[in-house]
């Protein structure tokens, strides 16, 4: 639940979202729910010569289970509020 | 579990028994796979486990694929992207899987080309429609999470039922614009902790140190 709190406070924040089959997609956070599915707007795929197809689309629905990775704007990193989260997390108390 | 597209005939059946509703039928769609020639006018099924295309022209010809295999959807306006704007999907496929867990001398070397198709495009003679088709496809793919992700959680202690995640996401909302900090500590139903820690800065006089590190941690968080 962590992630799921801590990406809520980054929407409408640029993010590139990297997928199991090595897509990346940059866009704006729309929203994200608690199985970590992902809203992107206004999102270009970052290698665009490996995807042209893929060139820009308005708004995108990411599937949670999909997502390897999330590259949080370096802005949106609280170093010690997650420090102080995950401390908390790994307690499970 | 059976990923990727697979081939139907016929009308589409739906699964009532087990729960699966219909939520929407959508005439006059197009269907693109992956590279392939776009085909006739069909009619589009969402359900809420699946999305079915059936061919107007020849009713035995169709696909169908579940929501547990679509990785993404998209509302594709882009002329250089293609030609119509369209609903994108990329879909997860056994071929995948197979990569990642290396085992190609399986079954599945004569499966039908299906298996290959990572890409599908709905073409709606109506652009108008894209947008909703795009929600309908949310509501569903939301209702769908991964199998396997709830095994994980049911094996932890910390992640609590969808009842409780409601109450305690009301409660996050009240506690969101005042300090991220204990939104953090309530968002994992640790109420008692949060409180504890809370009551510690407030009463523990002996560490003054203490209550400057939260002077400090206001200070970082504004």
């Amino acid at each position: 639940m962590l992630f799921f709190s801590y990406f809520k406070d980054l929407v409408g924040r640029e993010v590139t979202v990297e997928l199991k089959n090595d897509l990346a997609i940059r866009g704006t956070l729309h929203s994200v729910d608690q199985y970590l599915n992902i809203k992107l707007e206004n999102t270009r795929v970052v290698d665009q010569d490996k995807y042209p197809h893929m060139l820009s689309v308005r708004n995108c629905f990411i599937r949670g289970s999909v997502v390897r990775y999330v590259q949080l704007p370096p802005e949106g990193v609280d170093v010690e509020l997650l420090h102080d989260a995950t401390r908390r997390e790994a307690r499970g108390g | 579990m059976a990923l990727g597209l697979r081939e139907i005939s016929g009308e589409p059946v739906i699964d009532s028994e087990n729960g699966e509703e219909l939520m929407r039928v959508q005439p006059g769609v197009d269907i693109a796979l992956s590279n392939l020639p776009r085909e006739s006018p069909g009619t589009l099924y969402i359900t809420t486990k699946q999305v079915i295309w059936v061919s107007d022209v020849d009713k035995s010809k169709g696909y169908a694929v579940d929501f547990l295999s679509i990785s993404l959807h998209a509302v594709s306006r882009d002329p250089e992207a293609y030609p119509t704007p369209c609903l994108y999907t990329q879909i997860e496929t056994e071929a995948d899987d197979e990569i990642n867990s290396d085992n190609s001398d399986s079954e599945s070397n004569y499966v039908h080309d299906l298996s290959n198709i990572r890409e599908m495009r709905l073409i709606p003679s109506d652009p108008m429609q894209l947008d909703t088709l795009f929600q309908v496809f949310c509501e569903c793919a939301e209702l769908n999470p991964d199998p396997n992700a709830e095994e994980q959680e049911e094996e932890h202690d910390w992640i609590f039922s969808a009842d409780q995640m409601e109450d305690e996401e009301a409660e996050e909302e009240d506690y969101m614009s005042h300090n991220p900090t204990n939104t953090l500590g309530h968002s994992n139903g640790h109420h008692d902790l949060a409180r504890t820690i809370l009551e510690l800065q407030i009463n523990d006089q002996r560490f003054e140190d203490a209550e400057e590190i939260e002077h400090d941690e206001k200070d970082t968080h504004h």
